[in-house]
């Protein structure tokens, strides 16, 4: 509280700085009570880094964060939110540097992302769920004459952005074969979903040990 | 199965199934956290690998002695030297569509081979895996003592070009493409189907 306090004037400051900072505008009112200004402390400095920018976006937040304490009179709740931020800010800055808009850690999602719409533009693909039977066309570089057709049932689908994988089997003359194939490969130029085998699993595993008859598929 | 079972308990799996009490129930849960280091880890064929021959040549199980490439083992497309456990017994010649003499590879002869299943899988260069449910060879050649020459030297046994070629006339099972860059395309032309 004896931060907060020394930061009125400077929060004094900030008022003509932040426009449209009574809610009366807006018709919403949020609560910062002293009481728990450790807790607001926390969930304001996890809202926004870009702080002079995004006003709106740090009081949409802070509704959504915490709405149930008492209103304790608006001008009040103003200073002391102005100052947590001041303060907020001023802690955030010291601690860590400023972010760029497109966090690092969203850099591969979005890239991946981008493949993958570039891929299916190209070629769409359907909705694979571990069950069903499957038919791909594989153009195989060795092989350009024709496509080689793989058949079988989707054991496992592995997530991971553009190289999302699905592991394939079938008895080939009478040899268990299992292929895993990247779904959103160029070489891949069709891929349909023949059947589906209701299964209560994710992965397919046990098909292994089971007889090969449940493995073939004509 | 037998190996299945054996390879669940190695897991560290409960063998109980349906019987488990209460804290056996807590311990299985908390095994399967990870589940990727419990699924079987197939590796390479090495010294003691037991492989089936897919040819006619007259072998039906081989026991690698050694893989002549990679200090791990072998993989899919290597070849292997083994020692033939069982073979066809030996019967006479007959004239038919098979040309060689029906068992031309005895018991406990040592011959090279060429790995064309492997339970171990294998990367391609577009990013597929492929794995087959056993481990096969097709025989290629026999090896034979070295014979002394007569100035006292050891004659090196000689190979047509710089791959072995295939034993027999036929080849059973799937056979993967990775042969084509082994350079074993006999067998490739006598496969039953390609994968």
């Amino acid at each position: 509280m004896a931060t907060s306090s020394h930061l009125l004037p400077q929060a004094l400051h900030m008022i003509p700085r932040i426009p449209n900072l009574s809610s009366k505008s807006l018709g919403v009112s949020w609560f910062l009570p002293r009481a728990s200004s450790v807790n607001s402390r926390i969930s304001v400095s996890r809202v926004s880094l870009n702080h002079p920018g995004a006003i709106e976006s740090r009081k949409r937040r802070v509704i959504i964060a915490k709405a149930e304490e008492s209103n304790e009179g608006e001008t009040e709740a103003d200073l002391e939110d102005v100052a947590e931020t001041v303060e907020d800010t001023g802690v955030e800055e010291a601690k860590t540097p400023w972010k760029p808009r497109t966090k690092l850690g969203d850099v591969m999602g979005i890239l991946n992302k981008k493949a993958i719409e570039v891929s299916e533009s190209v070629r769409p693909v359907p909705e694979i769920r571990t069950g069903d039977i499957v038919e791909i066309k594989l153009e195989v570089p060795e092989n350009r004459r024709r496509l080689s057709i793989y058949k079988g049932i989707v054991m496992s689908r592995q997530n991971a952005g553009i190289h999302t994988t699905i592991r394939i089997r079938r008895i080939i003359a009478g040899i268990g074969v299992e292929i895993v194939f990247p779904i959103y490969s160029p070489n891949i130029k069709e891929i349909k979903v023949v059947s589906h085998r209701k299964v209560r699993r994710a992965r397919l595993y046990y098909l292994r040990d089971k007889l090969p008859r449940l493995s073939t598929f004509k | 199965m037998a190996a299945a079972l054996a390879s669940r308990l190695t897991k560290g799996r409960s063998l109980l199934g349906g019987l488990t009490n209460a804290f056996s129930g807590l311990m299985s849960s908390s095994s399967s956290g990870s589940i990727l280091s419990q699924q079987q880890q197939r590796t390479f064929i090495q010294m003691g690998t037991k492989l089936k021959v897919v040819d006619n040549s007259g072998g039906k199980e081989v026991m690698c002695i050694q893989s002549l490439r990679g200090k791990k083992g072998a993989r899919l497309g290597d070849i292997v030297i083994g020692s033939v456990k069982e073979a066809v017994p030996k019967s006479d010649v007959k004239k038919g569509k098979d040309a060689i003499q029906k068992g031309k590879v005895k018991k406990g002869q040592v011959v090279y081979g060429v790995v064309v299943r492997a339970a171990m899988q294998k990367g391609r260069v577009d990013g597929s895996q492929v794995r087959f449910d056993d481990n096969a060879i097709v025989v290629l050649g026999i090896k034979e003592k070295t014979k002394v020459d007569e100035n006292g030297k050891k004659k090196k046994q000689e190979y047509k070009g710089s791959f072995y070629q295939p034993l027999g006339t036929r080849v059973f099972g799937p056979v993967p493409h990775e042969m084509r860059v082994k350079k074993q395309l006999k067998i490739l032309s006598l496969a039953q189907h390609l994968v």
